[in-house]
């Protein structure tokens, strides 16, 4: 069983209160605890002269790798991800105003309002898509030439929509005003009957069709 | 700024921080023997100790910006060694490697006007220790090997008086119970 010191005995050794200050019947114990506190050894520990050289060394190396990962943080590509966070009133508030900027765009856009007959469709800024249509039952085929494809009779061939005799094709027209033809079977020129014409000179119809940033229109 | 040698921690610590790696040798060479003797301690054995003090010095450059008062560096250096000599002891215990107890594991030299007697009572207190808590171990090695006083030791450690002096008090105990046939 083991005998623990002495309060007073620990303050001695604290070194709040000293020998003489005991309780006479306290002082062998008193001394005997002193001994153990004399056995201290206080003689400084000195370590190994190349322990400087040995930390140096590393914190050279530290300091080189930091220098190298900082250069490759900043040269190096990475992915990034961008996240945010919103409460849902505030999503349905910037959903609203996205649809409302998306409108505005569409209805200021080039291209983008749809056209009346034979057009239809947005393209590039400064084209637009115009679909043309005939109808003939008996061809074999049909082409359309005009001055957006310097009359070639093989440039745009429509293709024929089921078996109801409709031939249609859709072409990306430059703004501007246009004069074409339906080229059937290659030989025989057909004006559009959708479309106005006007006599090219030759005793031929040409068909016309403007198309203008909102769109294209039958002249 | 001073030179070298006279530089204020601080002074050093800002150079360092401002790229010049080779001012920390100033550092190592204040500090490297000044807790060298609490790690022997704390870890039962001198190569420990080095080893400890060597790792703290070096954690303490990789860790420098966040040094808030400069100027403290001494004590700041003092918490990574101390956390390092916890670490270590931790590890230690982890796997079943008590502290070292050889009669040599922390520097006993005889003393030149010691008796025999003497000798073997400083080196049995030097094994005793090994058998404290290690808090119980601190707080008797910075009271009675470093000399500080209670507050000294709190304001290092961040414990009260009152615990610091429980702890000590508990360390008196245990030391009287192992070292009761050389006193």
């Amino acid at each position: 069983m083991s005998l623990g010191y002495h309060p007073l005995v620990k303050q001695l050794l604290d070194g709040e209160l000293s020998l003489a200050e005991l309780p006479p019947e306290l002082r062998a114990e008193g001394a005997e605890a002193l001994r153990l506190i004399d056995a201290v050894d206080r003689a400084p520990v000195v370590l190994s002269p190349a322990l400087d050289d040995r930390v140096m060394a590393l914190v050279r190396r530290h300091a080189a790798s930091r220098t190298r990962r900082a250069w490759h943080w900043l040269t190096a590509p990475r992915d990034v991800e961008l996240r945010l966070r919103l409460r849902p009133v505030v999503w349905a508030g910037a959903l609203a105003v996205a649809a409302g900027v998306a409108l505005l765009l569409l209805a200021r856009a080039p291209g983008t309002t749809p056209a009346p007959a034979p057009v239809a469709r947005s393209g590039a800024r400064d084209s637009v898509f115009v679909r043309f249509v005939l109808y003939a039952p008996g061809a074999r085929h049909v082409a359309v030439a005009g001055t957006f494809n310097q009359w070639d009779l093989n440039a745009a061939p429509l293709a024929r929509a089921g078996t109801s005799g409709v031939w249609t094709t859709t072409l990306a027209l430059p703004v501007g005003q246009h004069q074409y033809a339906f080229v059937v079977d290659g030989e025989r020129w057909v004006a559009d009957p959708a479309a106005p014409a006007i006599d090219d000179g030759f005793g031929r119809r040409n068909s016309m069709v403007a198309v203008t940033s909102r769109g294209a229109h039958t002249l | 700024m001073g030179l070298a040698g006279d530089a204020t921690d601080g002074e050093v610590v800002q150079a360092v921080l401002g790229g010049e790696v080779e001012r920390y040798a100033v550092l190592v060479h204040r500090y490297r023997d000044r807790y060298a003797r609490y790690a022997a301690r704390m870890l039962g054995s001198l190569d420990a100790g080095e080893d400890a003090v060597q790792d703290a010095l070096v954690r303490a450059f990789d860790r420098l910006a966040d040094c808030r008062e400069p100027d403290k560096f001494a004590g700041w250096l003092f918490l990574i060694l101390r956390n390092r000599c916890y670490a270590e002891r931790r590890r230690q215990q982890r796997e079943g490697r008590p502290l070292d107890e050889r009669d040599d594991a922390v520097a006993a030299a005889d003393r030149p006007d010691g008796t025999f007697e003497q000798t073997e009572r400083i080196r049995a207190l030097e094994r005793s220790l090994v058998h404290l808590t290690p808090e119980q171990r601190e707080v008797f090695v910075l009271k009675h090997i470093e000399g500080l006083a209670y507050d000294e030791i709190a304001g290092r450690t961040g414990a009260t008086v009152a615990s610091l002096k429980m702890r000590m008090h508990r360390a008196y105990d245990r030391l009287r119970d192992l070292m009761k046939e050389h006193l």
